[in-house]
């Protein structure tokens, strides 16, 4: 297994950069820091039975922050040389206004203690040929499952962002993450119907992910299966009942009913309904839900956060008391909390803030089965497209696909339904925890303040006792 | 201001590099680089809580070699790099797959001035950075100063400058300066278990077309305070008006669904429709990047092709697709100058006004919804479905009576589009997508 390190591509001296933190901190900021970032980026598209598209992207740049209390003072340049650096750093340092200026404190390179994402064979190390052979086995499995495949896309994309992070305090860390993702998009037609399916995996991981974890040709057949279950499926009843949430894709609902909410930014400015709600007790017992960017080749995981900080499995809610927050360094330091590491960001052009990453309902008792059959008549919401939440709870998710359950039994398919609720009511109302952990796609993306980052959701079969159900008949 | 025919050191750069592309191989190449400057300010209860300044440049590229396509982007501009980058290119694409319908377009005469389009406003590059703070801060002092909100999520103001510079083996080689600047704060209403939000924002490409600090927060405190103590409704189906952010958003949809892309790839329900009726009479839409001062205006598209004006639904009608080139020649058609990046953009993409004022349409509804913001996600361009969460005020014998909340709204686009059934006087080009309020006759509101 590999470990694949931080390469430098910016040629800056450690003094350099100890100048630069210098410049930053030349109007009396208390904090300075230099995020440095280099990512090279591949794409592969296959469409019409052809390789429609290579694409292959490289980005460099360097973010300089300045903290003047609550205050942020923040300049980016991907003009690398000193002169510009310096410039962006006295942008930054502005922030702050005071007349004496603090001394940086000198750093030595600390190693990371740990490798959330040993790989044996890096993606962006393979040749194109070889990516381009997985792409057309995603693309061939998904076309030759069934003669109602009308139209295929398959795409792998993989990534390597090397980045380092020093700052004023004497830190300076930094890491090599891979992010690879392959993906099928099937759509199916019969009778004049029409529906697309979608199927994907990836993480932070090597090419033998797919060849042990999930092969191309299971994500093409998935992606098939998906859209061939759709042609079959009608609208979902409109109104409130019981929903199941199947395991894996429905942690989509965790990670915008509390995920966000627990994001310590939001709790500090008293937004979020939750601010007020630290150590009581908001779910059933049963419920317990943790945020750990350490699961290994996790696609939300990373060894250090984009501040620098070592991160740690955290609790959010143990046996419905609520206990924990995503901090980031900002908001540990006004609230007088210990850092959980959930500090990042997009890109270099972006101030990093609190974010989820791999976030999860962890595993009760319940057999599934026993869930489904204690409904009489509800919902079975099975795969998402994704949801979105408001700092008040109000929330909803969309259902691309799921059953209806009757008399205790999976039914008919169903097809786009929304579902919406607040997440107070909503954590009294999860019945029922299923002893099935699962994780959903490890495809997705979760923006907040419009920065994309990498994620994952996971949880059990869940049920809960009543929930608005928007469909259409 | 961009001078025709003046090159500028990146215009040389991009000339130079298609330049050693053809030299190197490539049948065609095209060159596009964005070089831009930021500035952004967070205010929150009266202090800074954010301050960004920046400038940026990328440049991206796609050679053709026998009708084989490659892509490339970078933000490293030195020379070598680039080269090497360029040459990478066309090796690349030697592994991709024949594709005749590939190629950047034939050079198209244009007369269309940048000038004229008033994309460029001189004064956001030097506005006093003090001034952009105190605005920003004035707004949100004014949103707190309303007894009935309870807590901000900040005021923000923002400007951009961007220089478009596009080169290409054709024989097009142009650029052109816009500029951006927008101001908007986010509010909350109630106490801790039933709060509500709003947020109101104004984006111009012009300093002194912004509303005014006053006129955002006042409207973006109504927003606030008429959601208070939301009540749930009995699902049903019933008569929907749509606010004009939110037919923006119903456009958006429609958009999607005939952009060319997805026309090509069968991914939208109008797919195969050209020339039948798609809506009722009175639906006119457009798309229309020549509209002098807007936020979807341009001179050309991401390929070079002039932005023109381009009847999309005329009394309901499905006039015309919107293609850049790839997806014109796919569909056999001509390209709509509406290429941005790999895929499609809109250029003023509007529903044509009608002549009710909105208040007169609400008074039509005897009972039923007015739309004020969903949440969610919940479209599917390829059947038109339609599902969303969402927020609303009810309405009684024309009179709005309390806010509702935890609803979902469903229908199908199609379907809504020949039940538009009344069309206000009130359309702005708030973003490069627009439509004036509208009156569906029924949609399925779940509820409890």
């Amino acid at each position: 297994m590999k470990h694949l390190a931080y390469k430098d591509h910016f040629h800056l001296s450690d003094s350099d950069l100890q100048k630069i933190l210098h410049v930053a901190l030349s109007r009396g900021g208390d904090f300075a820091e230099i995020y440095l970032e280099h990512k090279s980026f591949s794409l592969i598209n296959m469409e019409e039975d052809i390789i429609k598209e290579t694409s292959e992207s490289i980005s460099l740049g360097l973010g300089i922050r300045v903290n003047s209390g609550d205050k942020t003072g923040y300049a980016y340049t991907n003009d690398i040389s000193i002169e510009k650096i310096k410039n962006a750093a006295l942008t930054a340092a502005s922030i702050s206004s005071e007349s004496s200026a603090q001394d940086p404190t000198s750093f030595c390179p600390t190693p990371l203690p740990h490798n959330f994402y040993p790989v044996l064979d890096p993606a962006h190390l393979a040749s194109l040929g070889d990516k381009i052979s997985l792409v057309r086995q995603t693309y061939d499995a998904a076309q030759k499952f069934d003669p109602k495949i009308k139209k295929v896309k398959a795409s792998l994309v993989d990534q390597i962002q090397h980045v380092r992070i020093v700052n004023s305090e004497g830190l300076s860390i930094a890491d090599g993450r891979p992010l690879v993702k392959l993906v099928c998009l099937a759509v199916a037609e019969h009778s004049g119907k029409r529906e697309a399916g979608y199927c994907g995996g990836g993480g932070k991981v090597g090419l033998e992910y797919f060849r042990h974890v999930l092969t191309p040709e299971g994500i093409g057949q998935e992606a098939a299966k998906e859209s061939l279950h759709l042609l079959e499926a009608t609208s979902p009843p409109a109104g409130e009942m019981p929903v199941v949430l199947a395991p894996g894709h429905s942690g989509v609902l965790i990670h915008e009913a509390v995920g966000h909410l627990l994001e310590a930014d939001f709790i500090r400015k008293k937004t979020s309904i939750f601010w007020d709600k630290m150590g009581s007790q908001v779910g059933l017992p049963t419920l317990t839900i943790y945020d750990d960017p350490t699961l290994l080749n996790f696609r939300g995981s990373y060894n250090v956060d984009d501040e620098g900080t070592i991160p740690k499995k955290t609790p959010l809610i143990v046996e419905g008391k609520l206990v924990g927050l995503l901090q980031d360094r900002l908001s540990s330091r006004l609230m007088g909390l210990p850092e959980t590491g959930h500090g990042r960001r997009q890109d270099f052009t972006c101030i990093p803030i609190p974010r989820m990453s791999n976030t999860y309902i962890d595993k009760g008792e319940y057999d599934p089965e026993e869930i489904i059959k204690s409904v009489n008549k509800g919902f079975y919401a099975q795969k998402f497209q994704g949801g979105q939440v408001e700092d008040s709870g109000k929330f909803t998710f969309s259902v691309s696909s799921g059953f209806l359950i009757e008399n205790g039994r999976l039914t008919s398919p169903v097809k786009q339904a929304t579902l919406i609720g607040t997440n107070i009511d909503i954590l009294n109302k999860i019945e029922k925890v299923g002893a099935d952990l699962q994780f959903g796609f490890q495809t997705g993306t979760c923006g907040k303040e419009g920065q994309a980052v990498p994620v994952t959701d996971g949880c059990p079969t869940l049920k809960i006792s009543r929930m608005t159900v928007g469909g259409q008949s | 201001m961009t001078k025709a025919n003046a090159g500028s050191p990146l215009k040389a750069l991009a000339e130079n590099l298609v330049m050693f592309g053809r030299s190197h191989g490539a049948d065609e190449i095209e060159v596009t680089i964005l070089e831009g400057t930021e500035f952004s300010v967070d205010v929150r209860l009266g202090h800074i809580e954010n301050l960004c300044e920046a400038g940026s440049r990328g440049l991206s590229l796609r050679v053709i070699k026998d009708q084989k396509t490659a892509h490339a982007s970078s933000s490293d501009l030195d020379k070598a790099q680039l080269e090497n980058l360029v040459a990478n290119a066309i090796k690349r694409a030697e592994l991709a797959g024949r594709d005749e319908c590939g190629g950047l377009p034939h050079l198209r005469k244009s007369q269309i001035k940048a000038s004229a389009l008033l994309l460029y406003d001189p004064e956001i590059p030097v506005l006093d950075p003090n001034k952009k703070i105190e605005l920003a801060l004035e707004t949100e002092r004014i949103g707190l100063s309303d007894k009935r909100i309870t807590n901000s999520h900040g005021a923000s103001f923002e400007t951009r400058v961007i220089r478009t510079t596009l080169v290409n083996s054709s024989g097009f080689s142009r650029e052109y300066e816009e500029t951006f600047c927008s101001l908007g704060l986010g509010l909350q209403a109630g106490e801790t278990d039933n709060k509500v939000e709003g947020s109101w924002a104004s984006t111009q490409r012009t300093f002194k077309d912004l509303e005014t600090s006053e006129k955002i927060a006042s409207t973006c405190i109504e927003r606030t305070v008429r959601q208070l103590h939301p009540r749930k409704i009995q699902t049903q189906a019933a008569p929907v008006v749509f606010e004009p952010p939110m037919t923006s958003w119903l456009l958006g949809f429609l958009f999607a669904c005939v952009s060319g892309n997805a026309i090509y790839q069968k991914t939208s329900f109008l797919t195969d429709r050209l020339g039948d009726k798609v809506a009722g009479d009175a639906i006119f839409v457009s798309d229309d990047g020549l509209k002098p001062g807007l936020l979807g205006t341009t001179p050309f598209d991401s390929e070079g092709v002039p932005s023109q004006r381009t009847q999309i639904i005329e009394r309901g009608i499905l006039k015309n697709y919107l293609c850049n080139t790839y997806a014109a020649r796919k569909l056999n058609l001509k390209s709509t100058g509406n290429a941005d990046g790999g895929g499609i953009g809109p250029h003023n993409f509007y529903l044509h006004a009608g002549t009710l004022p909105p208040q007169k349409i609400i008074s039509t509804l005897d009972e039923g919804l007015i739309l004020i913001r969903t949440i969610g996600h919940g479209l599917n361009p390829i059947n038109g479905d339609i599902s969303r969460g969402a927020f609303g005020l009810w309405v009684e014998k024309g009179e709005i009576v309390y806010p509702v909340s935890e609803i979902t709204i469903s229908g199908n686009l199609g379907s809504i589009l020949n039940s538009i059934e009344k069309i206000g006087n009130d359309l702005e080009f708030r973003s490069p997508i627009a439509g004036p309020t509208i009156k569906i006759s029924e949609l399925t509101i779940a509820g409890a």
